[in-house]
């Protein structure tokens, strides 16, 4: 098995304790009723540390085991805005964002609010209007909060889809400025 | 972190997944997706055991998670509960009397709703993976009696209904949501609340015109903070009767509107949900001789 397999698999197999954990421990890592989105935290960092292509794979992905827990919204909604979200931060990865970790944070925060304002309008678009009948205030709150929550977590969800991606030996490559990646 | 410069590879996977997903949401809009609804059933067949089992065994964890998270939240209801406590055995001995004379005069009123109803004990084992709707999974489904629209209760009152099920779980669709809606009543007045979002406190439209302090030629009734509004079990309704819902919590007077809006805050904590209790009930079952509600 090569290591770029077994970085794929190691992605997969992060991705599926991603929805695991998302949907068990999610509620208690409320804050003010919001929970940090840990699907959209790993296509972010698909983005981030793999660039365009793996940003809309694993943010496709992401987002599709997200559909399967969602009861009102249309399935396929949250792929959509995912796959879309990884794909834009793979490509400002690649052309304007700079190196360097302390750069994760508030990358995450502004994809966040990209991705949970693309995801409210996508679903206005297909009729689920109530998806804004919280009203301006709650919406932002919850936009707000959210993102935040994702950026505080970032760095360790960063990390480990790093070391998934990569493995230990691909970390330690990719520090001295090698540009492979498991997903090619 | 370094990038991958495939760009034009990248346009093209992202061309075919945005086309895959406007084709799934659009089966799934149009009402042709069985098979997602299968899907959905099946994910949640599958994974609740395993979701169960990871719920009982990081408890502790996700306890301490919530006390972190929620740190100062808590210390302000600690406070507010020593209180609580302080108040309530002061009113101890009075609710006791209270609740004897209640007994007494539901008795001679012959409601046949207050007690009878069966209930299945189920317990919250997936919540909502989304902050824009609220339901959470139950480990009970059909195998257990479970049906579409049977109404939940927790400790304290209304929590939900049942918008899903499987053999072996249940999606409970919670009152935080947007798209619930339950007919309520307060006092003699009646009105349908729904849910804004998690976080969100509930709106009540009420059928009637309403004053700031109802009196006079009306039934004793007063529209002020901290009441606790109730289902109304009007024909047709999706819930029995007397069932706590939510406490009244603003009450905005607007001179050129025919009634006051009023904000809603549920009895329930749903965001900290473990035990729930499905009715075993519906609206036919309500309408039979002998039934509830």
């Amino acid at each position: 098995m090569t290591p770029r397999t077994l970085g794929q698999l190691r992605v997969v197999a992060l991705v599926l304790v991603g929805i695991v954990i998302q949907t068990t421990l999610g509620a208690d890592l409320r804050v003010q009723g919001v929970a940090p989105d840990l699907m959209l935290m790993l296509a972010i960092c698909a983005g981030l540390y793999g660039g365009a292509h793996q940003g809309v794979l694993v943010g496709f992905a992401c987002g599709l085991l997200s559909d399967l827990f969602l009861t009102n919204t249309p399935f396929g909604l949250t792929a959509l805005t995912f796959c879309l979200v990884g794909y834009l931060v793979g490509t400002l990865r690649a052309t304007l964002l700079p190196d360097g970790w302390p750069l994760v944070p508030p990358v995450v925060f502004v994809a966040s609010v990209v991705g949970i304002v693309a995801f409210l309008g996508f679903g206005d678009l297909v009729g689920q209007v109530r998806l804004l009948s919280g009203g301006r205030t709650v919406l932002v709150r919850t936009v707000v909060i959210e993102a935040l929550a994702n950026a505080v977590l970032s760095l360790p969800v960063a990390l480990l889809y790093e070391r998934c991606a990569r493995g230990t030996h691909g970390a330690a490559e990719l520090a001295q400025g090698s540009t492979e990646s498991a997903f090619g | 972190m370094a990038a991958i410069r495939r760009p034009a590879r990248a346009r093209y996977v992202l061309a075919v997944l945005v086309l895959v997903s406007v084709t799934l949401i659009t089966l799934d809009q149009r009402g042709g997706g069985k098979a997602i609804t299968t899907l959905r059933d099946d994910a949640h067949t599958v994974t609740s055991p395993i979701q169960g089992a990871i719920h009982d065994a990081l408890r502790p964890v996700g306890n301490f998670l919530t006390g972190a998270a929620n740190y100062g939240t808590l210390e302000k209801e600690n406070e507010r509960l020593r209180q609580q406590v302080a108040n309530m055995q002061n009113q101890s001995l009075a609710a006791s009397a209270e609740q004897a004379e209640a007994q007494r005069v539901l008795a001679q009123a012959h409601l046949p709703f207050v007690g009878s109803i069966p209930t299945i004990t189920a317990q919250v084992v997936n919540s909502d993976a989304s902050n824009f709707e609220s339901s959470v999974t139950i480990d009970k489904g059909t195998s257990d009696g479970v049906a579409l629209g049977q109404p939940v209760v927790a400790t304290g009152g209304l929590v939900g209904t049942i918008v899903g099920v499987t053999r072996h779980s249940a999606v409970l669709r919670l009152l935080t949501d947007p798209n619930f809606v339950v007919g309520v009543q307060l006092g003699p007045v009646v009105g349908s609340a729904k849910g804004t979002g998690i976080g969100g406190p509930m709106q009540v439209t009420f059928d009637q015109p309403i004053q700031p302090a109802l009196s006079g030629t009306q039934p004793k009734f007063s529209l002020a903070k901290g009441n606790v509004v109730v289902t109304s079990g009007l024909q047709g309704e999706a819930f029995p009767s007397g069932i706590p819902v939510a406490r009244v919590a603003s009450v905005a007077h607007s001179p050129n509107a025919p009634a006051p809006t009023v904000t809603l805050t549920p009895v329930v904590n749903v965001s900290e949900l473990d035990i729930v209790s499905v009715e075993i009930w519906s609206p036919q079952s309500a309408s039979t001789p002998g039934g509830n509600g």
